[in-house]
């Protein structure tokens, strides 16, 4: 006896797309005073369409919106027992809202509720009569076909972790961690280096103000360390994230210290007998540091590290001299690395910036001990730095006489470096030159420049100031070259306002490099499984308008230089920004989201990988079968549209809706053409 | 799910898949309900081809050794291109008495036509055999025009197939259809084997289950429902993106990675497999010979989708529109390539 | 559809939700008049707009069919709008081999803010339409020419 086998050899159309048997749409058609009425024969409408298959019942009212109008939705759809309401009145984009909620206390799914567009898209604009009625009959007809092709569907609702994850201890990400920490939830702050901070802790002072950057910076990393609500990660690297909003694993791997922070009691004596020198990171390699070290004095956490890099030798043990000399007995060479797995509800990376370095422009000599990049002047200015605060070049340690300062160095340079400006650079040169200044009275200062961009409060006051008072010289022109002759590097550059070539004969020259993202984001960003940078390699804001400190990604927010160069207002700004969405997520008691989402049937999905590559959202992932992530889909389509087999549909938009929805637009409308009624003169 | 191309014949003849099977077309055949032979019964066959290359006939002879076992097990009454016959020898059969009539070739002169009613009549079921009976095969492409086109463009005017001078009437060349269509705008199709030619292992299928007694239940298309890549080795990787379009005598393809992501228009993703994808497996692109999976619909929209999705470079956005667009420039033929079998299914007068 | 003389196209279109519908409220918003041949269906994004409903537009008598999307870099969706521009590049690479002519498919970016422009182009492509007279249901497949010019032989 032959039998049925594998239904669905043929197109059967799936039983849940097919459409819903015994249909009882109810259409109501506004008048909206004489916004409709005026031009669209709304009684006419109403009529044609009581005649239409699956409408069971079809009226006009003057306002629909009006609590009478809702209340005639709501009592229609108990008595005649509607499966589903199309309004034929405003653009959804007014009130789909407002019937959606009134037929959901009535007791039908909103999403079984669609309106006609008859007013933006056909009463407004065109002429009153036939053709105007007619178009609002074909539209409200092709809302009909929606509908009656229309799931009932719910929100989709998920829990979420309560804790924070903020990536990098930068001033962006401490003021992030501080805010979220505040508003009561943990937070777990991961830091590549052995110490929070950042760049501005290698900063001597802030411009505008000029305050003592160390100074304002060390009370909110103290705050770090000692707050109850964050706990604080260094020598960490987050190796891996996975989940989704409201749900993300991390995994983040500390890299052992060997010095325990608790015994440490800075005195310094290891570094002293410790046989490695290398260059110090923190002053950009103008002073050396052992393997065992401290970035700097006021480092958080306030502890020696030991390197294993440049150390000679822990497992096995080579040398060992500076856990012979270390009183408390802090130093541990049994120490291991930690690999911590958390789960956290919502991520702020803050993985701050870089600068572009000075190899990449061999004409200006990089190579020469007295071609320095901004951060290195920002340690010779320090008074914890290599020179204790005086300026001193590094190649003699003489006093430079004459500085110059290139500005744009990599930066606005579309052809061969980076295309963009660097947003900094013209006010920290102008601090540095008027430091210099200060230091150095009888020093002369020249910046080379192409603009002047000082856009802050107090900004464009303290560039005036920089060239008024302490009489910085500044040329408007690029440089062409640098070279050292003897004892001096020639600067040859130009003047465009007088049209001149410039020579100089200078003691130091100071290179304002262009911010660039800093090393290992590539990484992070391939772990998050979805493209989440910019075209140069910034991490990328969901909107560049109105949505700056969201990723793609729900639930990852970006803040301060990773995003893109500023300065350490806007920094702090989108610190305190991203934490104000962490915070929203966390305190949210359930997450919820749009249930018009994509789906997949596993019984029809070959595993083509069509789809996958081509979602923003990393939602679709693929084994044997693709399966959609209901909650990083955002029901684009994109993925339905290409999926050539047609096992990717979309809810409440499938393609057997749309094909009625077509018909209906086109199809011939039968009955008499009589004169319309339309209301007013 | 996807549109079929706003048709609603499929084998079974003029119905919804949902509603009446059993109901037959407007054609003058009858349906009989007596079951497939059973077991121990040899079944009468019936092999024709109209519109045909021959490929389908010589394709029985895929199956190797076991042609041998087939050919034991059934009574062949009626194949012109193995066993002489004559059409009136046709017409002699008692209606229904044959079991199975496999039909290859597309319906493209009057003559096709009237032999596929015939074989109607005389057959309890009837087998679409081949790409051009299941979907109007390769020479529906000729579809794109109309008859008198086609004459024009190979005859010159003034051609009509008329008979020879001084002869009569019943000499004359069976006139061409307007279109060249599959066997089930002619008449009711209870199976498919589809592919140009049917595969091995698809041919297999079906003698496997008409001679072991378990045909299902017609309407039914004997291959997969899932897409060829579900059979395909080659590697398909999850960033995959296409940044060429070439055709397979300009590269020699990486024998792992999927053709698609090499460049080559490979119609897997769209057609059904059962084939076990022994085209891509040799190095050459699925032509989409099996015909679309259900619920693809229109084949040439959905790969035309597909492949215009996945041309991309490392990035979108304005800047790589000129790129995009040599690329695609490089499809020359979208109809041939993305219709090449289906032609006559998809895109036909209306 | 009535008119007075002639004849009048009809168009079906398809505009994404957050961009092109947008821009189509706000000439309606703005009273500005166009011709009402054009009827709307809204979808999430461009990229929903499968190849298959243009097809089957033109075939169920659409004399021109419209798709309305963000601009580039502009996308709700980020990049639906790079695959719906390639997927009409292919379509009109096919439609003048099924007879149809290419410029009876239109695509245009539109913003929320263009509401002037959306009023423009639609009585643009209505006066175009009528020029190319009413679709031909399965008609022969036009010439193309080796530099992309489409031949039409009526």
């Amino acid at each position: 006896m032959s039998k049925r086998s594998d239904a669905r050899n043929l197109s059967t159309r799936h039983p849940s797309r097919v459409t819903r048997r015994g249909q009882r749409i109810g259409v109501f058609v506004c008048h909206c005073g004489h916004n409709i009425a005026g031009v669209v024969d709304v009684k006419r409408v109403a009529e044609e369409l009581s005649r239409y298959p699956g409408v069971v019942y079809a009226t006009d009212y003057e306002y629909m919106c009006s609590d009478p109008g809702q209340d005639l939705i709501k009592r229609a759809i108990r008595e005649h027992r509607l499966s589903g309401v199309v309004v034929a009145a405003c653009s959804p984009s007014m009130h789909e809202t407002t019937f959606r909620r009134a037929a959901e206390e009535a007791g039908l799914n909103p999403y079984l509720v669609e309106c006609a567009n008859i007013r933006e898209h056909c009463s407004w604009v065109h002429n009153p009569g036939l053709e105007a009625t007619e178009k609002a009959v074909r539209i409200t007809r092709t809302m009909v076909e929606k509908v009656k092709g229309n799931m009932p569907l719910e929100p989709v609702e998920v829990s979420h972790a309560d804790k924070c994850l903020v990536v990098g201890g930068g001033i962006a990400g401490i003021q992030a961690a501080l805010d979220v920490a505040e508003a009561g939830y943990e937070v777990i702050l991961a830091e590549r280096s052995p110490t929070i901070g950042g760049h501005m802790a290698q900063l001597s002072e802030t411009f505008p103000t000029l305050d003592c950057s160390q100074c304002i910076l060390t009370p909110k990393m103290v705050e770090v360390e000692r707050h109850p609500n964050i706990r604080l990660l260094v020598n960490a690297e987050v190796e891996e994230i996975s989940g989704f909003i409201g749900n993300y694993r991390v995994r983040i791997r500390k890299r052992p210290a060997y010095v325990d922070p608790d015994l440490c009691n800075l005195c310094g004596e290891c570094e002293k007998v410790c046989p490695v020198r290398v260059p110090n990171e923190f002053d950009r390699g103008l002073l050396e540091r052992g393997a065992i070290y401290i970035p700097f004095p006021q480092a958080v956490p306030s502890t020696y590290t030991l390197d294993e890099e440049t150390c000679l030798g822990i497992k096995p043990l080579i040398c060992g001299k500076c856990a012979e000399v270390c009183e408390p007995g802090a130093i541990d060479f049994d120490m291991s690395e930690e690999v911590i797995e958390e789960e956290v509800g919502a991520i702020i990376l803050a993985t701050g910036y870089d600068l572009y370095e000075t190899k990449a422009l061999p004409e200006y000599s990089p190579e020469d001990p007295d071609v320095i990049d901004p951060l290195q002047f920002e340690r010779l200015l320090s008074a914890t730095g290599p020179t204790r605060g005086e300026i001193r070049r590094p190649s003699d340690g003489k006093v430079p006489k004459t500085v110059v300062f290139i500005k744009c160095a990599g930066s606005r340079d579309p052809e061969l470096h980076k295309p963009y400006c660097s947003a900094i650079c013209c006010m920290y040169t102008a601090k540095h030159a008027l430091l210099y200044k200060h230091a150095v009275p009888d020093g002369r200062a020249i910046v080379f420049y192409i603009d002047i961009r000082a856009p802050g409060k107090g900004y464009e006051e303290f560039i005036h100031r920089v060239m008024e008072e302490d009489r910085v010289l500044y040329i408007r022109g690029k440089v062409a070259k640098v070279f050292r002759e003897g004892d001096k590097l020639i600067v040859w550059g130009v003047d465009t306002l007088s049209g001149q070539r410039v020579e100089v004969e200078a003691d130091l020259v100071v290179l304002a490099m262009a911010v660039v993202p800093p090393e290992g984001v590539e990484e992070l960003a391939r772990t998050l499984r979805l493209s989440c940078l910019d075209e140069n390699g910034f991490l990328k804001e969901a909107h560049p308008k109105l949505r700056p400190l969201e990723t793609l990604a729900g639930g990852i927010f970006i803040a301060g230089a990773a995003q893109g160069p500023k300065d350490i207002p806007q920094a702090v700004t989108q610190g305190s920004g991203a934490a104000a969405k962490a915070i929203s997520l966390l305190s949210a008691p359930v997450l919820t989201h749009s249930p018009e989402v994509a789906e997949v049937d596993e019984e029809l999905c070959s595993g083509c990988r069509v789809c996958a590559p081509l979602c923003p959202y990393g939602a679709i992932t693929v084994e044997e079968v693709a399966q959609v992530n209901e909650l990083l889909c955002e029901g684009c389509g994109t993925c339905v549209a290409a999926c050539p087999s047609g096992a990717l549909s979309l809810r409440n938009l499938d393609d057997a809706q749309v094909e009625r929805m077509v018909e209906a637009a086109l199809a011939e409308l039968e009955g008499a053409r009589e004169a319309v009624e339309v209301k007013g003169g | 799910m996807k549109m079929n191309g706003g048709r609603n014949v499929r084998p079974g003849g003029g119905k919804d898949m949902e509603g009446d099977m059993s109901s037959p077309t407007s054609l003058t055949e009858t349906r009989h309900s007596s079951p497939v032979p059973r077991r121990d019964a040899k079944p009468k066959l019936a092999v024709y081809w109209t519109g045909s290359c021959g490929g389908c006939d010589v394709s029985f002879l895929e199956v190797g050794e076991a042609i041998v076992e087939v050919l034991s097990r059934v009574e062949i009454v009626f194949w012109p291109a193995l066993v002489d016959a004559k059409r009136s020898d046709l017409e002699a059969l008692p209606p229904g008495s044959i079991d199975v009539a496999l039909i290859n070739g597309v319906i493209r002169t009057e003559e096709n036509a009237e032999m596929a009613k015939l074989l109607r009549a005389k057959s309890k079921y009837i087998v679409a055999y081949g790409a051009c009976a299941h979907l109007g095969g390769v020479p529906s492409l000729a579809d794109r025009w109309g008859k008198e086109e086609i004459f024009r463009e190979v005859f010159g005017k003034g051609f009509r197939p008329g008979p020879p001078p001084g002869a009569n009437g019943e000499a004359a060349l069976p006139d061409l259809l307007d279109a060249a269509v599959p066997l089930e705008d002619v008449v009711r199709v209870d199976y498919v084997v589809p592919g140009c030619p049917p595969p091995a292992p698809l041919i297999s299928r079906f003698f496997g289950a008409l001679l072991g007694g378990e045909m299902p239940e017609p309407p039914h298309v004997f291959a997969n429902v899932k897409a060829l890549c579900e059979e395909c080795q080659r590697v398909r990787h999850d960033d995959r993106r296409i940044e060429r379009i070439v055709r397979p005598h300009e590269v020699l393809p990486d024998p792992e990675t999927c053709l698609l992501e090499q460049g080559l228009i490979c119609m897997g993703p769209v057609t059904r497999g059962g084939c076990n994808a022994l085209c891509p497996a040799a190095g050459m692109p699925c032509t989409g010979c099996l015909g679309p999976t259900p619920e693809a619909g229109d084949p040439g929209t959905a790969m035309l989708s597909a492949l215009a999705s996945l041309v991309r470079f490392e990035d979108e956005g304005e800047e790589y529109f000129p790129k995009e667009d040599g690329v695609l420039e490089a499809l020359a033929d979208p109809l041939g390539t993305f219709y090449m079998y289906s032609f006559g299914r998809f895109r036909r007068k209306r | 559809m009535a008119s007075v003389n002639g004849f009048e196209p009809r168009i079906v279109a398809f505009l994404c939700r957050w961009c092109s519908y947008a821009g189509a409220d706000l000439a309606g918003t703005s009273r500005l008049k166009y011709p009402p041949n054009i009827i709307p269906i809204r979808v999430p994004c461009s990229g929903r707009v499968d190849p298959q409903w243009v097809l089957e537009a033109f075939e169920r008598g659409a004399d021109g069919v419209f798709i309305g999307g963000c601009h580039p870099g502009d996308c709700h969706y980020v990049s639906g709008n790079y695959k719906t521009r390639r997927r009409v590049v292919l379509l009109k690479k096919l439609l003048p081999q099924l007879g149809i002519e290419p410029e009876r498919l239109r695509l245009e970016w539109i913003s929320a803010t263009e509401g002037q422009r959306f009023a423009q182009v639609v009585t643009e492509f209505v006066r175009e339409l009528k020029e190319l007279g009413p679709i031909v249901a399965g008609g022969d497949a036009l010439r193309v020419t080796r530099d992309g010019q489409v031949q039409i032989e009526r």
